[in-house]
């Protein structure tokens, strides 16, 4: 790569140049100014090069060519020093003016970070950053270290206007005039000089001039003295393609046309004056200044006797002048001298000598400890490595070394340090090296600000640059550098910079920075006056939960002043303010499904679904789109969209919620909809090629704020964190398509909204439509086919309670509307839990809950029933001539028993259809759900044990646990239910409770006998004394409620919730005689608590069991009847017993059964101690010793002999036949006689036998037994083994 | 002084950063962390100057900025480990060792079966126990 070619080459060619002073008088200028330009720049186009093509010598006589070549012209005032302050100034201005142009970008959007990789460098940085670059190294030109900035060469001007020319050439040179370098001995004064006369044609013709110029031929010599005529254009018209001005003019004012006074020979006559000047000149004088130069360092400097010399001299010069370190050079002395050589080769481009001098002097000026110029030095001879592409190390380590130098040097080398560190940067620039010229950027940053601003601006474009791109150092810098543009009020530039940073952190994670990033730029903007710019920002940070709160608020208060700011209300899109859940969004509309409340919109369609399914007429095809009737007559498009009621509401539910810990008001939120009107049910029915078309062409948007829609509006306020479920509604009143759009609010005066469409709707939103339908296009679920108003029936449960305990029985009322004025016809109603709630039977309300419940003689069992009328499935029918129109509501009763304690969720569907057949709709339904807390209360369970002693007799346990947590309860009732059973009370009605109620957790057990009234009726009547008092089918529990008239569990509702526990319980649809149904009856205990409500209202609780069994699951059941006790003497012979066994077959089949008796005994200890009942034999021993005393005769040898009545010794047989078989027919009983043989005087247990039945299946027995068989839950033995019943003789010795 | 410590993502994402500084800062320091992060990534990515050091965990001193001193640490699932010190003179070994700690809660608070991977370490214990190997470390490094 040629390092001429490179931008530090091409900048050193331009900046490393020789110096030609100007000296002129104003008379020149004014002439120049004609073309609004001053002298040096009408000049200045044509001191640049670009191939001058001068034959060189180096000092070794090598010939070489000078191409490029620039001399730069300076007013001898401006030979000098700039002012530190001054330039300051200008770097300002010249900031602030590009600040300024930056205004048009302004409002687009940064670019993404990938589109920032790709596009190219010059795009991306500020083309005013080379620009301020000159400038910045301009600040440390004229040094007195350096010698390139020196003029080389003075022209000296004087106009044809002036009086007396040649003395005013020879004014030019007075001292007192000229710049402080060429007095103070800094440089050479002896410079070259040329002569220059201009000649303005305006003024005249050039003959005066000749005459002049001759004169001055005759004066300072014929080559130095040129003669420039300018302005031959009169009319000052002149235009020129190619202004050569303009590139010098950076700043300059368009207004008035450059060089228009100059014509083409003008501009020639410039290039030929300048190139003869540079050509034969300067360069040449340059040429031989080198040589001379050379010559005398050879002298006194080359060779090895004049380093020792030197080093010697050097050294013996240890004391260094205390004097500033730049006077002690004059132009004079050798080390100036050298340097002047190295500079002069360097701008001769004959960098090797350059650099061999630069490295000779270097070492003394370290040795002099004159770090400016040992740091200028270096600085040059890093450049020249750079030209010479030498040795890069060495050029970097020069760099780094004349940078380090300058720092130290502190303020005064600030200037120079920043000049080298700009070169240093664009030679690791040219090298790619860009992330160390940054690090140099960021060493350049000094106290100042918007110095440092600019070069952390530079630095972070060099990171951008870098490979690979370090994106992070890159936002980095920016921001860095955008808060010292914004501390020195360059708002512009500090907007840039941050701006150009959110490329890298808009997509960021990392919050706070983006916070920051976007808050600043919203401010910035905000105060240029830029509001809803700012405001767009301003969005960005709003709903910054991980900021604290303080934060927070501050953002907010600031995006209110800069929204108030902008002073007006409009729409901004993308408020996260509240944020909008959007998974949350839900639709509920009404076609022919309607509902009762919101709670019953929330159901699931699936369960609605499965409800209906007997209730709604089935149509062939898809019986679920009724629209399927009217094909022909609906478009394809209404079937597939939503269908809602003109004037009925669809109400969306969508869920806002506040990020912050901040509250904030909302207000007017409500939906965004469109309804359009369209005509095409009318004029175009079968047209479905063209329906496209037709859309645009007949549907008339109307907007919503015309009278077509009514829209709900709420206002509401979230707090810190809140969230909130909003239910908006919108009502279209014509018939039409309706579009839900989107939701607005508006928030302290600006209007947020929120489109659904900005997402798509992953999630299936409107319920009930088919799958297929809702991949097809998921914003058909927000687009909706208004039609004409149908009739709406409204209902509700008046009253329902939250919460119950379970058992308690409750008359409702269910109240339908209809508040149109079309008639509806053929009501049903089907209700998902028969268990809970049960339709009552009159349209009237029951005024007398009692009278529904109590016994009364003239109730009619099946009467009652009968009135029910059930249609299949659990479908009610309401009555023919119910009719529901206007004002007037149906009231209809229903029971509630809380059957579970559960949450319980009730479902009901009523079905209405319209008496107007012409309406769209056939049919609707109304949706009821209700949410029931069922408590615990009484938990009742039964056993039921045989009777040992009688047949067909049972007893009874209930045990009652009160699990109620608060609530004490009265037991009053207990009935079975049907004719099979009776049951009767084992103790006295007034000691079965001692407190007469059950309190919190207790629990109890009542006794009762249980008796089957079908036996009694034909067998126990002869055979069993009847001891129960009464055998009814109600037993009444507590003596308090004996005044109380009895509840009639055959009755409704009692009898439906009977009928559905049964349902509930199991599927025995067939009756089986060995169960029994209880329905236990108990009152709350009136508490202080429950005594406000339904005080007068008597409430009642009903517990059911089911399918009790008697506890024996075999069929075969028997007694041995015989004497309990017996005397007998045993001295003259051992006694026979006869006994008797009755045994029943309750089965339908006929059963064979055999007897076989074993005499071993043992088998008492086998006695299940099962239901609280007790081996009565060890009773017997322990309760009364004395009767055992009798039987063993008082003695204590005899007690010995009580033995055998536990022992397993048997002492007595079975005398009878060992074995009996027989055969019983079904429900028949039979007495078998048994006999046993006793040796001793004692107590027997006779329960030492077995018996085996097995029943016979006869005729239509194998479709029993496969009915049995599949249903495994009812398989009933067979066959099976029964030992016998413990049955007590006591025989004791006759006397 | 420990003045930051973070725990960073490997989608360069922040999962935790706690300051341990009184001044309101954070802002600071989230631009360290988060700028020093080109560092990570370019020694991540430039395996020529890790070559010895191939599982080499800790990264070394990142950033050296005017006040800061900027250390890394990359575990094998590329969550890096920043550290952000004023400490001028911090011997390896200590820093070695802070990180080595540091990551062991970091795998404690990330085993914890209720942590989300990839989302910010929300764990009171986990902050905790940095914040006490933070004091421990400014203990260990003066005496």
């Amino acid at each position: 790569m040629d390092p001429a070619g490179t931008p530090l080459g091409k900048m050193l060619l331009e900046e490393i140049t020789p110096v030609v002073m100007v000296l002129r008088t104003p008379s020149v200028e004014e002439a120049c100014v004609k073309n609004g330009l001053s002298f040096v720049e009408m000049l200045s186009p044509f001191c640049n090069f670009s191939n001058i093509d001068v034959p060189l010598r180096t000092s070794s006589d090598q010939p070489y060519r000078l191409h490029k070549f620039k001399l730069r012209l300076f007013y001898e005032s401006d030979v000098r020093q700039p002012n530190i302050e001054v330039a300051k100034e200008r770097l300002k201005q010249v900031i602030t003016k590009a600040g300024e142009k930056e205004n048009l970008e302004l409002i687009s959007d940064p670019p993404q970070v990938s589109n920032l990789l790709d596009s190219s460098k010059s795009e991306l940085l500020p083309s005013w950053f080379e620009y301020l670059n000159k400038e910045l190294i301009r600040t440390a030109s004229f040094s007195e270290h350096e010698t390139f900035d020196h003029p080389v060469g003075c022209l000296l001007v004087v106009s044809s206007k002036d009086e007396q020319p040649i003395n005013r050439f020879i004014d030019h040179f007075n001292t007192n005039k000229l710049p402080s370098l060429l007095n103070d001995g800094a440089m050479d004064p002896k410079i070259l000089k040329h002569y220059l006369l201009v000649h303005d044609n305006h003024d005249g013709s050039s003959e005066k001039a000749s005459k002049i110029l001759s004169e001055m031929k005759s004066t300072f010599g014929t080559n130095e003295c040129h003669l420039l005529c300018i302005n031959s254009s009169q009319d000052a018209k002149m235009e020129h393609q190619d202004d050569p001005w303009a590139s010098y003019k950076y700043d300059g004012s368009p207004v008035q046309r450059l060089g228009c006074c100059l014509d083409v020979d003008d501009i020639s006559a410039l290039k030929d004056l300048m190139h003869e000047f540079s050509s034969k000149h300067v360069i040449p004088y340059m040429e031989q200044k080198v040589r001379i130069l050379n010559q005398q360092v050879s002298a006194t400097r080359r060779g090895f006797r004049n380093q020792i010399k030197n080093l010697w001299w050097r050294k013996g010069k240890d004391d260094p002048n205390e004097m500033p370190s730049g006077s002690m050079y004059t132009f004079s002395s050798i080390e100036s001298q050298i340097r002047v050589l190295g500079d002069h080769a360097f701008m001769l481009h004959d960098y090797e000598l350059a650099l061999a001098n630069y490295r000779l002097i270097s070492t003394d000026y370290k040795l002099d400890k004159a770090w400016k110029r040992y740091a200028g030095v270096q600085e040059m001879m890093a450049l020249a490595y750079f030209l010479l592409d030498q040795s890069r190390k060495e050029a970097e380590y020069c760099m780094e070394n004349a940078f380090n130098t300058y720092l130290k040097l502190g303020s005064s080398g600030q200037q120079n340090a920043t000049r080298c560190g700009l070169w240093w940067i664009e030679m690791l620039k040219t090298r790619d090296q860009y992330k160390e010229a940054a690090s140099v950027y960021f060493r350049i940053c000094s106290e100042e600000l918007l110095h440092s601003a600019v070069m952390l601006e530079q630095a972070s474009y060099c990171y951008l640059f870098s490979k690979p791109p370090m994106l992070y150092k890159y936002g980095f810098h920016l921001v860095l550098s955008g808060d010292r543009y914004r501390k020195t009020d360059q708002i512009k530039h500090a907007i840039r910079t941050y701006r150009s940073a959110l490329s890298v952190y808009r997509e960021t994670t990392w919050s706070y920075i983006r916070d920051h990033v976007h808050f600043h730029i919203g401010q910035w903007y905000a105060l240029l006056g830029f509001h809803d710019v700012a405001v767009r920002h301003m969005l960005q940070v709003l709903a910054c939960s991980h900021q604290s709160k303080a934060t927070q608020e501050l953002f907010l208060r600031d995006f209110l002043q800069i929204f108030q700011g902008a002073g007006k209300t409009f729409e901004v899109p993308g408020l996260q303010l509240p944020v909008i859940d959007i998974s949350s969004l839900k639709v509920v509309f009404e076609d022919q499904r309607t509902y009762a409340s919101s709670l019953a919109a929330s159901v699931r369609e699936s369960l609605w679904r499965s409800l209906e399914e007997d209730l709604i007429p089935s149509l062939p095809g898809a019986r679920t789109n009724w629209l399927d009737v009217q094909t022909k007559l609906m478009p394809k498009r209404l079937r597939e969209s939503n269908v809602c009621v003109a004037g009925e509401a669809i109400k969306v539910v969508v869920e806002f919620k506040n990020p912050l810990q901040v509250p904030i008001p909302i207000s007017n939120v409500s939906l965004i909809c469109e309804l359009s009107r369209s005509e095409e049910e009318i004029s175009d029915t079968n047209a479905s090629t063209s329906e496209l078309a037709n859309d645009e062409d007949h549907q008339r948007v109307v907007s919503s704020d015309s009278g077509s829609v009514i829209l709900s509006e709420f206002d509401f306020s979230l707090g810190g964190g809140e969230k909130k479920l909003v239910e908006l509604t919108v009502t279209p009143k014509l018939e039409g398509t309706l579009k839900l759009v989107g939701v607005r609010w508006k928030f302290s005066g600006c209007v947020g909204f929120y489109t659904f469409e900005s997402i798509l709707l992953v999630k299936k939103i409107a319920r009930g439509k088919r799958k297929a339908k809702a991949k097809q296009s998921p914003l058909n679920d927000l687009k909706f086919v208004v039609i004409k108003p149908v009739p709406k029936l409204e209902g509700h449960i008046r009253s329902f309670p939250e919460k119950a305990y379970a058992g308690h029985i409750q008359p409702l009322i269910l109240e339908l509307k209809n508040q149109s004025n079309c008639s509806i016809k053929n009501l049903k109603m089907k209700i998902s839990h028969p268990r809970f709630l049960s339709i009552g039977n009159k349209e009237v309300p029951h005024v007398d809950f009692r009278a529904c419940l109590e016994k009364q003689s003239d109730n009619k069992q099946g009467g009652t029933r009968a009135n029910l009328k059930k249609a299949s499935q659990g479908v009610f029918l309401f009555p023919e001539d119910v009719a529901i129109k206007g004002d007037k509501p149906l009231l209809w009763p229903l029971w509630l028993r809380a059957a579970v304690p559960e949450n319980f969720l009730l479902y009901i569907i009523i079905y209405y259809e319209m008496e107007d057949a012409s309406s769209v709709m056939k049919y609707r339904t109304l949706r009821l759900h209700y949410n029931l807390q069922v408590l615990p209360s009484l938990d009742v369970s039964f056993k039921i044990s045989p009777c040992p002693s009688r047949l067909q007799e049972f007893l009874v346990r209930m045990d009652v646990v009160n699990k109620a947590s608060s609530q004490s309860f009265q037991v009053s009732q207990l009935s079975t239910v049907g004719d099979n059973w009776g049951i009767s009370r084992l103790q006295p009605i007034d000691g079965i409770i001692p407190s007469q109620s059950l309190t919190v957790g207790q629990a109890f057990s009542f006794f009762f006998m249980l008796k089957s009234r079908r036996l009694s009726s034909v067998d126990a009547a002869t055979h069993v004394p009847d001891l129960s008092p009464d055998v009814d089918n109600d037993v009444i529990l507590c003596p308090g409620s004996v005044k109380e008239p009895l509840v009639n569990a055959t009755h409704s509702p009692l009898a439906n919730f009977h009928d559905s526990e049964r349902l509930q319980h199991g599927i025995h649809n067939q009756k089986d005689d060995n169960t029994v149904d209880f329905v236990l009856i108990s009152r709350p205990l009136k508490s202080d608590t429950n005594s406000e409500e339904d005080s007068d209202q008597p409430q009642l609780f009903s517990h059911h069991a089911c399918y009790c069994r008697t506890a024996s699951t075999s069929p075969i059941s028997w007694t041995m009847i015989g004497p309990r006790t017996k005397y007998h003497n045993f001295s003259s012979s051992f006694c026979e017993i006869n006994l008797k066994m009755t045994i029943h077959n309750s089965s339908d089949a006929i059963a064979s059964i055999s007897i076989s008796t074993a005499d071993s005994a043992g088998q008492s200890d086998a006695l299940p101690s099962q239901g609280g009942w007790k081996p009565v034999v060890k009773e017997i021993k322990a309760a009364s010793p004395k009767a055992a005393g009798i039987i063993a005769g008082n003695s204590p040898e005899s007690l010995s002999s009580l033995k055998p009545v536990a022992s397993p010794v048997s002492s007595f047989i079975w005398s009878g036949s060992s074995s009996s078989n027989f055969q019983l027919g079904p429900r028949s009983s039979t007495d078998i006689p048994m006999q046993i043989c006793v040796f001793s005087p004692g107590t027997y247990d006779l329960s030492s036998y077995v018996l085996n039945w097995n029943l016979r299946q006869d005729d239509g027995g194998c479709d029993q037994l496969e009915a049995k068989e599949s249903n495994p839950e009812e398989t009933r033995k067979l066959s099976g083994t029964c030992s016998g019943y413990p049955y007590f003789l006591t025989v004791l010795q006759s006397v | 002084m420990i003045v930051c410590v973070a725990v960073v993502g490997h989608q360069n994402n922040p999962l935790y950063i706690q300051s341990f500084t009184e001044a309101d800062d954070a802002l600071k320091l989230h631009h360290i962390v988060h700028c020093s992060l080109d560092v990570v990534d370019e020694r991540v990515n430039n395996p020529k100057k890790s070559g010895p050091t191939l599982n080499e965990t800790f990264l070394g001193l990142l950033y050296p900025t005017e006040n800061y001193k900027v250390y890394g640490y990359l575990t094998n699932t590329k969550v890096k480990f920043i550290l952000v010190t004023t400490d001028l003179d911090v011997r390896d070994v200590d820093v070695r060792n802070f990180f080595r700690r540091f990551h062991a809660a970091y795998v404690d608070a990330v085993s914890n079966p209720f942590h989300v991977p990839g989302k910010k370490i929300t764990s009171r214990t986990f902050a905790e126990r940095v914040s006490n190997i933070v004091k421990s470390f400014g203990l260990s490094s003066t005496g």
